[in-house]
């Protein structure tokens, strides 16, 4: 059994009339990697700035450990944050920005110095110890910022957008040694991100928010596979969503046709959303697909084309390695197990 | 650029005329025996350095040392929580009060001596006014508060600057890794300041250094100052011997110490940011 290491229970945060977060529940276990991804303005900085004690929540409670820290300083919080755009010291070199947090805690020199290095040589900074912060990339500093949190041996790393000013070769491997660091030094990292991609990536548990609300709480399989809602669908990847009517259990009627399908438990005749991956989707030939199109655009997109089909009005988007003209008469065929129907969006009060 | 190089030739001569010229003259009274009123050749000498040695001189350079240093460190005292309270306002009200702290100083500075004279009077407005006199007028009271009034926006401008820009999220950061309000301060708020504190101290002490209306309106002549001395060598003893060229000696020494502060900001602030 996992134990839970921060809860946010009830909390509410405006700034002024802005309701950034209203009646937020979440608990996060220890050693998790959670992301927190949502498009800007979705609260999820807000989040992490009271957990990391910047902001205090107007209602609610925030426990970490077992205790309540609303009114805790930051200072006294076992949390680090790793900031975005980074938040270095410019009148401080590499070591001693690293350093900063051990003096402050008045660690013997000894232990500081050991510390200090072994961390820069964790993020294969250990030969820019001496240099200014003027004079690091973007990425460099980056790790700087990474260093300078996880050198104090937090029991929570905050990550605000940590990757966001690197470009994308950078950002990859930074993803990846981010994963190892965190299962190294068996931290709990709450990361923030809007990219998508990087949250399926990194995460054991990723949290969807739109609009100050959690949408959708699971693993990066359980949100790519099973989207809750057309939100959380459209949010993560590219998806077909088509309008449908569930007739029966494992029976669905969308775009004019029945398709099988494996999900149950809704009304007989309920409205639906319908996702469909468009990656899910194969080329048959036109005698033999249920559904029969024209192609209407094509796009090289290195590993796969990006197809465009329209059957009776309807766009479908495909992703596929094979090759059709624009103009071709296509059938497709779908796997009843990748037509995921999702209950209609709750209309927004 | 090159076709533009000529329009800069005006402020050439400018400079030379009135910069380079004057500075030679400055240096060739302080080592001769140069006068305008005694037409004819004269000697190259350092005799005129024995000025330092006349009690009144001495008097005016240490009392001029004692306000400025006493001023430069009052401003900053008061200065530099008020450039910080005004970093953390909203831009608007930001706005304002820089603007009621900067208006005073588009009027003429003889002018501001006038109103404090005023006010340090028996009778005046102020008296007539709010019903009680301060009739300190002729008392260092007078010189230190006039100084004060003078030159603090001269330490708050420079400070509100650097703090202005400073990036608010490294206090953030620092109080993140544990530090309190205290060592936030004193490790990151501080040395990130500390071009803003240079050119804050530079630009109160060397005008009090070398004030002279100021001490002379409101301290009448029992607070003597080295900008009165000096005014006294040229203006008072301009036809006695050797006056003009021991006014020379005072002002070059007063000099060497502005170009010396100059070079100080240069290394502390290297953008030039907090010079007005």
């Amino acid at each position: 059994m996992k134990k839970k290491l921060i809860e946010l229970q009830h909390v509410k945060k405006a700034f002024g009339d802005l309701v950034v977060l209203d009646d937020f529940n979440l608990y996060i276990n220890e050693n998790e990697f959670v992301t927190l991804l949502g498009p800007s303005g979705c609260g999820k900085t807000t989040c992490l700035r009271l957990i990391g004690g910047f902001e205090t929540p107007d209602e609610g409670v925030i426990v970490f450990d077992g205790k309540a820290i609303n009114d805790l300083e930051p200072n006294k919080r076992e949390i680090n944050t790793c900031f975005q755009r980074y938040a270095l010291f410019p009148h401080l070199n590499v070591f001693e920005n690293v350093a900063f947090g051990l003096r402050i805690r008045k660690v013997p020199k000894a232990e500081l110095e050991e510390r200090v290095t072994s961390t820069l040589k964790l993020v294969k900074l250990e030969d820019f110890a001496t240099r200014t912060i003027g004079t690091l990339s973007g990425g460099q500093q980056q790790r700087v910022a990474i260093a300078r949190a996880i050198v104090n041996r937090p029991k929570v790393l905050l990550l605000d957008e940590p990757l966001g000013a690197l470009d994308l070769k950078l950002r990859q491997e930074m993803q990846y040694e981010l994963k190892e660091m965190q299962r190294q030094l068996g931290i709990t990292f709450i990361y923030v991100t809007h990219d998508q991609e990087e949250a399926l990536t990194m995460s054991d548990t990723v949290v969807i928010m739109n609009e100050g609300k959690i949408l959708q709480i699971g693993t990066p399989e359980d949100i790519y596979n099973e989207p809750n809602n057309r939100f959380v669908a459209n949010f993560i990847g590219e998806s077909n969503i088509f309008e449908g009517t569930m007739l029966d259990d494992y029976l669905v009627r969308f775009c004019g046709r029945d398709f099988k399908c494996v999900d149950r438990g809704f009304k007989r005749g309920e409205a639906v959303d319908v996702v469909i991956r468009p990656e899910d989707f194969d080329f048959v030939p036109p005698s033999k697909g249920k559904i029969v199109g024209v192609v209407d655009s094509l796009l090289f997109k290195g590993v796969h084309y990006e197809i465009n089909v329209i059957v009776d009005h309807h766009e479908y988007t495909i992703h596929t390695t094979k090759y059709r003209a624009v103009g071709d008469k296509v059938g497709l065929m779908v796997e009843p197990s990748n037509i995921h129907v999702m209950r209609k969006q709750a209309p927004r009060a | 650029m090159h076709r533009l190089r000529r329009l800069g030739d005006p402020y050439v001569v400018w400079m030379a005329t009135l910069i380079l010229l004057p500075t030679v003259f400055l240096v060739l009274l302080s080592f001769s025996d140069l006068s305008f009123f005694r037409p004819g050749g004269f000697t190259l000498t350092l005799s005129q350095l024995r000025v330092f040695g006349s009690p009144i001189v001495r008097r005016s350079l240490s009392n001029s040392f004692l306000f400025a240093s006493g001023v430069s460190v009052a401003s900053f005292l008061i200065g530099y929580p008020v450039a910080y309270l005004l970093t953390t306002l909203r831009e608007s009200t930001k706005r304002i009060l820089m603007a009621i702290l900067i208006l005073p100083l588009w009027t003429n500075m003889l002018v501001r001596i006038t109103a404090w004279e005023r006010i340090f009077s028996q009778n005046s407005i102020f008296s007539d006014v709010f019903g009680f006199a301060i009739p300190i007028l002729g008392t260092a009271g007078a010189v230190w508060i006039g100084l004060l009034a003078m030159y603090l926006p001269f330490m708050i401008l420079p400070l509100f600057s650097v703090l202005d820009k400073m990036d608010k999220r490294l206090i953030e950061a620092a109080k993140d890794l544990g530090a309190n309000d205290v060592q936030t301060f004193l490790r990151v708020v501080l040395p990130l300041s500390a071009s803003g504190i240079v050119s804050g101290f530079i630009m109160t002490f060397l005008p009090s250094l070398t004030a002279f209306a100021l001490p002379e309106t409101l301290g009448w002549r029992n607070i003597p100052m080295i900008g009165m001395e000096i005014q006294k060598q040229f203006i008072l003893k301009g036809f006695e011997a050797d006056a003009i060229n021991q006014g020379a000696v005072i002002s070059l020494s007063i000099m060497a110490f502005s170009v010396l502060s100059f070079l100080l900001i240069a290394k502390v602030d290297k953008e030039g940011e907090t010079l007005l």
